[in-house]
């Protein structure tokens, strides 16, 4: 079992860095408001897939990455993050048997829960974001969980 | 359905709870030392360079796709390019006959005025990085941090005007908040009859507006404004943008007017970083440029509500 999880760390590191430079690709400003936020689903998936493996610790530093190159107070997004990976842990034996619209719309809350921490840490620290298009990302996160984690279980088997 | 290897059906994980609440803790105290007392600073222009092989990673391959565009352009177009150059080269030497001369009066007159408005004396070229930092916040990551020089406040120009000001500076980059941005406030002037207000940002890349003008004030649309230096954050006389539109209501008191930013916020590649120098005599023993400015002068972001009421507005200046 112990070297089971030593393994798999290389392809969460490799994942969440793909993820990270996903989250920070340049795209055009129309299609910029869509883009779901990748590094937190990997970060799901993750915490769904192998827990043992230290899903919480990739949490905690995705966001720390995240704080950094996005410039926010140091630590919002890695307490949004480790918040909701913690849930999605608790969660995952119901949803590793959920149906894929149940999964998405879980997925959706997680995402939306995930938003929420960070649209308050935004208003306590005084740059509040009222755009309604922030809210979106949670939709389009929950619309393409099944095709991203058929995707990485996928390769994950190889 | 997704999937997932079971590879613990046991379903336990040993002390969840225990290590969320580790981790949020650890969060929630990054959180309050980086908001309350600011120690973190040096903290994250490290964490910075590590940041910065994801962050060339991810840019690189755009840019390189611009040198290839670049490379393989054809010989018309590089013609068509040198002559379109040839002729603005033309246009910006006739412009600067005078300059020197101007710029002479223009240092009397300020001197006469004791105006401590500071001129700017030295420029640094960044290139911006293909980043989408924020989808909700107009700032943009360059190519120059804390070894360059590089101060949060700093003034940053493009070839149009006013780009916008360094909001945080790394090792080896900095980010730069847009005019633009809806947290951004800037001193400027109508360049027609030197009447003063603040522009302010609508986190729209094409638009300005000035909030604080009432419905009797003397502008027009096609009025070029300035910045008038006010604050010493931004040096005076270079242009912010040109107003597009006033909307006079009779039943508000203020005027709706809308600015058409003069910088190109949305295409530059390219941004000056500007050193000021307090030029008035009665100055000349202030510090050395580098620490000179206020931050308070323009407005760093979150700072608006302290700093724009108190200037005032819609005094023409005689």
């Amino acid at each position: 079992m112990m070297r089971d999880e030593a393994v798999r760390r290389l392809p969460m590191a490799l994942s969440a860095l793909v993820a990270l430079a996903l989250a920070v690709m340049p795209l055009p400003a129309a299609v910029d408001a869509f883009r779901p936020d990748f590094l937190v689903l990997v970060v799901f998936y993750w915490s769904i897939e192998s827990p043992r493996a230290g899903g919480l610790a990739l949490a905690f530093f995705s966001g720390l990455a995240l704080d950094v190159i996005r410039g926010v107070v140091l630590g919002q997004h890695a307490l949004a993050l480790t918040l909701m990976a913690a849930w999605a842990t608790h969660l995952r034996l119901r949803l590793r048997v959920f149906s894929v619209v149940s999964q998405s719309l879980t997925i959706f809350a997680l995402l939306t829960g995930y938003q929420f921490v960070l649209f308050w840490i935004d208003g306590a620290t005084g740059n509040p974001v009222t755009a309604f298009s922030r809210w979106l990302a949670p939709v389009i996160g929950a619309l393409i969980w099944p095709l991203l984690a058929g995707l990485m279980s996928r390769v994950d088997d190889r | 359905m997704v999937a997932f290897r079971s590879t613990d059906a046991s379903g336990r994980t040993s002390g969840l709870l225990l290590r969320c609440v580790l981790y949020c803790l650890l969060a929630l105290g990054l959180i309050i030392f980086d908001k309350r007392y600011d120690h973190l600073g040096e903290i994250r222009r490290y964490l910075s360079v590590v940041a910065y092989p994801v962050q060339l990673a991810v840019s690189s391959p755009f840019q390189g796709w611009d040198w290839f565009r670049e490379s393989v352009s054809s010989r018309e177009t590089l013609r068509a390019d040198k002559a379109t150059l040839e002729a603005e080269l033309r246009l910006a030497n006739f412009r600067l006959q005078r300059y020197e001369a101007l710029e002479a009066e223009s240092q009397r007159l300020r001197a006469l005025r004791e105006n401590t408005a500071g001129i700017a004396n030295r420029f640094v070229i960044g290139n911006i990085m293909d980043l989408d930092i924020d989808a909700f916040r107009e700032r943009v990551l360059v190519d120059k941090g804390a070894r360059d020089g590089v101060f949060v406040g700093q003034a940053v120009l493009d070839a149009g005007g006013v780009f916008g000001q360094v909001a945080r500076v790394g090792e080896l980059t900095s980010e730069v908040i847009l005019v633009s941005d809806g947290t951004h406030a800037i001193p400027v002037q109508v360049n027609r009859n030197g009447l003063r207000t603040i522009a302010v940002g609508t986190g729209d890349m094409t638009k300005l507006k000035l909030p604080y003008l009432s419905t009797s004030a003397d502008v027009i649309a096609g009025d070029l404004l300035v910045t008038s230096g006010l604050g010493g954050g931004f040096p005076a006389g270079y242009p912010v943008g040109t107003i597009t539109e006033v909307k006079r209501d009779p039943a508000q008191s203020l005027a709706e007017v809308e600015v058409r930013p003069a910088a190109a916020l949305d295409r530059s590649r390219e941004v000056m970083f500007v050193w000021l120098t307090p030029e008035s005599p009665a100055a000349s023993s202030a510090p050395p440029p580098a620490s000179a400015p206020a931050p308070a002068s323009a407005s760093p972001p979150g700072r608006r509500a302290a700093t724009a009421p108190a200037q005032q507005t819609g005094a023409p200046k005689k």
